[in-house]
């Protein structure tokens, strides 16, 4: 047995082994299906999970593009900031204008003290829109001498054809002078610009007609002197009705050579009615004084204007001209003898942006901005200007003086524009201006600046924004 | 003569133009799942309103969660007519807005609700979970659909017939309270209205049950099949009364009052009441009703103002900011 048993060993555990085999199998397979089970339930339970999370992304996009329309539009660019309603309803928008000049007058005689740094303008502009078809305008000004309110205006657009305008803005009879005090060709308006009312208070129509062809504004103003601004309170009783119509006939002819080309005339009619002093100055190119009347002179009955102009712009291009006659009825004094006045002036001037920009009532925005970096230098204008205003000889010597006073002032000007970036500009510019006077005058003036040509440079750093 | 003759035609032109038909436009900013409801009944009531005026009237919808609509109204959106899942969101209207009067409810029929519903339990067909009642969805590894309190009318139902049942069963608020934290445990994601929570338990399949308004749930079986899902009904609701008002300030500035006034009178006429039952909303009429009975089982619900105090109670207990949601939500 014990020699026998040694010899089944083998065929035992062959046996066994056959025997265990099938239980061993189905221990295995019953441990796979298992393990197959487990593994379905994680991955629907992970399915679970994806499913969820891309529903609350879903949400959470629902969420977002629900909440898109509501949420306000912001925006910062060179033309400054603005916030605007989702369907751009309402609006605010916040601009800013800095313009630092330096003044060299030049064979002068010296002595005067006229060359010098000038905070020319800093001014922070509020506009904006309420309810799509109200708007406003607020401009305050911090340069010069005194903090004061530009303009202060709000507007109801009717329709293209039909804005009104309310409050304190630029009356509109002069066409240079309506221009953005950041894009006019040179650093100063023209003297022409002497002339014409400057801001008043008033109500005004404006709008656009045959497609943009015919623009028109007419408004009644309280009334101000030649070059004058409201002190936001009206003078006198009186009120001047101030218009402008203006046709651009090729507006719309795309590509046609006269196509930038607008012309119209401006006009203001109105009484004056003061027993105090209340007539303009007129000042150079320079900003000096070279005619005011006497300081007991008073507007007393009617006033009008007229003023012929064009703007004409093609490609690099632009040309702009105005002519305008100013008459004044005044007295020497509240009970003296009433005279008529007509004082007249016109100017020319024109700009060529030699980098291929083009040029535009609205300003000259560079291709690509000065970046030494990238190579480039922003835009580059040279213009060119001239002008006069003639005083009306019977002005003197009983309204003004012909001692201090030219009554001619012809100007010619020259000048540099370089546009480092939409908002930024350096500017320089070279004026000449020569005098003339009465009979009545002596042969040499008495004021100083009057004894010869004014002769000046004024440059600018210009922000505008 | 000729002066007559001209004097007539001015008058034909004047009283002419006097009689032309006008056209008006309405906006009805409504809750989510009535989208159907108010295509029906938006063409009648326009066919309704021209042979009654001559004018011709087109309402546009709006739907979202109800809150959200409430508040959209209050921050501007030109509602003439609100009909929102519930009395506490039209009240907003008087509260915030100041849009409608204090007893707006009072203005119409049956505090205002010209049709009612409740809540359901939507499963997937063969019911795989074994759902037969509240307490089942509050077992671990049940996962719920229900859209945020917060920002739906619906979903506050929904809550306030889950407490009710607990409250019955486990007697103590305190109970009803954990009760409620275990259900909302068990929801993976909040939608902010009941179209999207249908959204989220038919279309991206999320959930064992979906809690539901009885109309979304019976249009969820119409629109994807019987073989999809069952409605489950439980042992307890709550009667959902969706109200609705002309909001007074809009409908003045607008001039559409009186035909914002019959949109909504035309909800309680027969033919209002029909496309109500007809949207699966049960109809106030009493002949409607029985027209439909079969449709709509028979179940205990509870109501807002016998069992809850009012919507003005029940939204500060449970809703408003710390409120009981807040507690066993944001822990």
């Amino acid at each position: 047995m014990r020699t026998f048993l040694p010899s089944l060993r083998p065929a035992l555990g062959l046996l066994s082994l056959l025997i265990g085999l099938p239980a061993l199998r189905a221990q295995n397979r019953d441990s796979v299906d298992t393990e197959i089970q487990a593994l379905r339930a994680q991955i629907e339970q992970l399915d679970a999970k994806l499913r969820v999370l891309e529903r609350k992304n879903e949400i959470r996009d629902e969420a977002a593009a629900a909440a898109a329309p509501a949420t306000p539009r912001i925006t910062i660019n060179d033309r400054g900031f603005a916030l605007a309603s989702a369907d751009g309803a309402n609006s605010i928008k916040l601009r800013g204008l800095v313009q630092l000049d330096s003044r060299l007058f030049f064979g002068d005689g010296g002595g005067i003290a006229n060359n010098s740094f000038v905070l020319r303008r800093a001014r922070l502009v509020s506009e904006g829109t309420f309810a799509r078809n109200y708007s406003f305008q607020l401009v305050s000004e911090f340069g010069g001498s005194a903090v004061s309110i530009q303009d202060a205006n709000f507007g109801i657009n009717v329709a293209p054809a039909l804005q009104l305008k309310f409050g304190k803005f630029k009356s509109p009879v002069g066409l240079e002078l309506l221009q953005s005090d950041s894009w006019t060709f040179f650093n100063e308006r023209s003297i022409v610009t002497n002339l014409v009312p400057n801001r008043d208070l008033g109500v005004q129509a404006s709008g656009d007609l045959l497609n943009g062809r015919l623009s028109y504004a007419l408004g009644v103003f309280g009334g101000v002197p030649d070059g004058g601004s409201t002190t936001n309170a009206d003078f006198d009783n009186e009120k001047d009705v101030a218009g402008r119509l203006i046709a651009a006939p090729f507006k719309n002819e795309a590509g046609a050579f006269l196509q930038g080309l607008s012309f119209g005339v401006s006009g203001s009619l109105g009484r004056e009615k003061s027993t105090a002093g209340r007539t303009g100055g007129y000042k150079t190119d320079g900003q000096q004084t070279f005619f005011s009347y006497a300081a007991t002179t008073v507007a007393d009955g009617q006033n009008w204007r007229v003023s012929p102009q064009l703007d004409f712009r093609n490609g690099s291009f632009g040309l702009l001209g105005e002519y305008v006659a100013s008459t004044v009825n005044v007295r020497p004094s509240a009970t003296g003898a009433k005279v008529e006045l007509r004082n007249t002036g016109w100017q020319f001037a024109a700009g060529y942006v030699l980098t291929g920009e083009a040029s535009s009532y609205a300003g000259v925005v560079p291709a690509a901005n000065f970046d030494p970096a990238a190579g480039t230098w922003g835009a580059f204008e040279v213009v060119g200007r001239c002008s006069t205003v003639n005083v009306d000889d019977a002005t003197f010597p009983v309204f003004a003086s012909a001692l201090t006073n030219a009554n001619v002032a012809r100007a010619a000007g020259v000048g540099l524009n370089w546009y480092l970036s939409k908002a930024v500009a350096f500017k320089i510019d070279y004026y000449q201006t020569r005098f003339g006077f009465n009979f009545a005058a002596p042969a040499v003036s008495a004021t100083q600046i009057l004894r010869q040509d004014e002769k000046t440079f004024i440059t600018r750093f210009q922000l505008a924004f | 003569m000729k002066l007559k003759l001209i004097f007539s035609a001015l008058l034909a032109l004047v009283t002419g133009g006097a009689a032309s038909a006008k056209t008006i436009s309405l906006l009805n900013v409504s809750y989510d799942p009535t989208r159907e409801l108010y295509v029906d009944f938006n063409a009648a009531f326009a066919k309704y309103w021209k042979a009654k005026t001559g004018d011709d009237v087109t309402v546009k919808q709006s739907h979202a969660g109800s809150g959200a609509q409430a508040r959209a109204i209050n921050d501007g959106l030109q509602a003439d007519v609100a009909t929102l899942a519930l009395a506490a969101d039209i009240d907003a209207l008087y509260t915030i807005g100041k849009l409608v009067p204090q007893d707006w409810q009072k203005r119409l029929p049956d505090n205002s609700a010209p049709y009612t519903s409740t809540i359901v339990l939507l499963v997937r067909k063969g019911n795989p979970k074994g759902i037969k009642d509240w307490d089942d969805l509050v077992k671990p590894g049940v996962t719920v659909v229900t859209p945020n309190p917060k920002t739906s009318g619906g979903a506050r139902w929904n809550y306030l017939a889950a407490w009710g049942y607990a409250l019955k069963k486990y007697g103590s608020e305190d109970k009803a309270k954990d009760f409620i934290a275990k259900l909302y445990k068990n929801v993976p994601v909040l939608d902010s209205g009941a179209r999207g929570a249908t959204t989220t338990f038919v279309q991206r399949e999320i959930g064992d049950v979906a809690i539901s308004w009885e109309n979304e749930a019976f249009l969820a079986i119409k629109e994807y099949g019987a073989d999809k899902f069952e409605i489950v009904v439980p042992s307890l609701s709550i009667l959902a009364e969706p109200t609705v008002t002309v909001v007074d300030k809009v409908v003045k500035k607008k001039g559409t009052e009186a035909v914002a006034k019959a949109y909504l009178d035309y909800l309680y006429t027969d033919e209002g009441q029909e496309i109500a039952a007809r949207n699966f909303y049960r109809p106030r009429n009493e002949t409607i009703a029985a027209k439909y009975a079969k449709l709509f089982p028979k179940l205990e619900l509870l109501t807002i103002d016998g069992d809850f105090g009012g919507w003005a109670k029940a939204q500060k207990i449970h809703f408003a900011d710390d409120g009981v949601f807040d507690q066993i939500y944001l822990k």
